[in-house]
């Protein structure tokens, strides 16, 4: 039976309201001051050049006995995990009984230019792990880590996470370099001259990475401001909007010779998936991690593409590993309305049965 | 035949949509294309070219002008990291040779004997 069709006249009038309420919406978006995002009750515990590591206020009068480290991108900020109530991981975790830190960055200050890769892997990361072990109480400490915070984490728990490890997450974490093709073509040693660029620069400027994410997806950024204003009728939309613009735009400058080191190293070597790493000159062999083990990686992350972190879950000596692919994109595994549905209640339940 | 009137929003909707994808999809390629990142690679060392000509400048500027350049202010800051590790180590050792004076009382936090639920929380 074919439904009775619309009436055009009643068609035009509900466009012309929507119209109506998107421009009413539209002064009230440019007048409003922006969301305030990453405001879940914390205490800073560190703060010491660009490190940051925040203790969440629990939300329970019982949690797990093992504490839980978030590590976060270097290239981006911890807030990503904590955007408002109701779409904050933070929130979810502490709701469900975890015992939540995060090991965040700031900006690195000018004089912080000559850290390396070793001063995140063997100096904050463990710092950041002693100090929860000593505000908990704990032996053992579980570590998830987003992005190139899963690298950290990876590189840690390989060199000197076997003790201290409880658990390790790594979302959408690459290991396969060369499966990076945009970032692969943009840093081809023949034109890119990163050494000219750290000399002069001393960090690599947030600008610069804020460009080289946006050009992933050269369409997305023209569309943006179309698809604003055909849904600013729409308050959900709107607000998810403006967070998840804002912190995409808030892009970390990152230490000059750790950007110099991870390009020729990870970029132009693909060192870590050769079994040929080396930080503080120790050999990185991801068989040496044994500590429980899932991955997640994003059915559509560009990018951080799949097939960069497939070889992942093989290279890993844990027993207890599983690798999934959930729907989602990069940020939108992690945070906002799908994530809420589709990772955080697979990670509180895979860590809930092993924090005991 | 029932004629159903066109709905203008949808449509713009739907081809923005594919416009958006087509471009990402033609774009990267583009975008990976060995002359844009030969051309890439050239604008990259030209800003690079430039702001070391600038700095050289401003570093004569401000020198003229009897205030310290960035160097100059990036050393001070080395140096007060470099105070403020000190610092951190004497207060770490201050605290292991007094235990009992700097001992903090236990936190009155959560207990920490949570289980998890028998079937999987939501």
């Amino acid at each position: 039976m074919n439904a009775p069709a619309p009436d055009p006249f009643l068609a035009a009038q509900a466009e012309f309201e929507r119209a109506l309420r998107r421009n009413i919406k539209g002064l009230e978006y440019l007048a409003s001051p922006a969301p305030v995002l990453g405001a879940s009750a914390k205490d800073v515990l560190v703060e010491r050049g660009t490190m940051r590591l925040y203790r969440y206020r629990p939300r329970v009068d019982d949690v797990y006995r093992v504490p839980l480290l978030l590590v976060m991108a270097t290239t981006n900020r911890g807030y990503i995990f904590d955007m408002v109530p109701g779409q904050s991981l933070v929130e979810y975790l502490l709701d469900h009984g975890f015992d939540v830190f995060m090991l965040d960055w700031a900006p690195p200050r000018a004089d912080e230019r000559r850290l390396t890769l070793e001063s995140y892997v063997l100096d904050f990361l463990p710092s950041a792990v002693a100090r929860v072990q000593e505000e908990t109480g704990e032996p053992d400490v579980s570590v998830v880590g987003y992005c190139f915070g899963g690298v950290l984490s990876l590189l840690w728990a390989a060199l000197e996470g076997n003790g201290p490890l409880a658990n390790l997450v790594t979302f959408t974490t690459p290991v396969d370099f060369s499966r990076m093709e945009m970032f692969q073509a943009w840093a081809d040693r023949r034109f890119f001259d990163v050494d000219r660029l750290v000399d002069t620069f001393g960090n690599c400027p947030g600008d610069y990475l804020y460009t080289a994410f946006d050009m992933l997806r050269p369409g997305t950024r023209a569309v943006t401001g179309a698809r604003l204003y055909d849904q600013l009728h729409d308050d959900e939309f709107v607000k998810s909007f403006r967070m998840f613009d804002r912190w995409a735009s808030d892009i970390l400058p990152l230490a000059g010779e750790y950007f110099r080191q991870t390009t020729k190293l990870l970029m132009w070597e693909n060192r870590l998936l050769a079994g040929t790493l080396e930080v503080g000159g120790r050999r990185v062999d991801l068989r040496r991690i044994t500590a429980p083990f899932l991955h997640v990686a994003a059915q559509h992350d560009h990018i951080v593409p799949t097939e960069a972190s497939a070889p992942l879950i093989g290279m890993i000596g844990s027993a207890d590993k599983e690798e999934v692919v959930l729907k989602g994109g990069h940020v939108s595994l992690v945070a906002g309305g799908n994530a809420v549905k589709r990772l955080w209640p697979k990670l509180v339940h895979w860590l809930g049965v092993r924090s005991t | 035949m029932s004629s159903t009137p066109p709905d203008y929003a949808a449509f713009f909707r739907s081809m923005l949509g594919e416009w958006e994808k087509a471009t990402n999809s033609m774009g990267g390629q583009t975008l990976k294309s060995e002359e844009f990142v030969r051309m890439l690679g050239g604008a990259t060392a030209a800003t690079s070219h430039a702001q070391e000509a600038f700095r050289g400048v401003m570093e004569r500027a401000l020198a003229a002008a009897n205030m310290p350049s960035r160097a100059e202010i990036e050393d001070i800051s080395a140096r007060l990291a470099r105070i403020e590790g000190a610092l951190f180590r004497m207060e770490a050792k201050l605290a292991e040779l007094a235990p009992a004076a700097t001992e903090k009382p236990a936190p009155a936090g959560p207990t920490r004997n949570r289980k998890p639920p028998e079937t999987p929380e939501g």
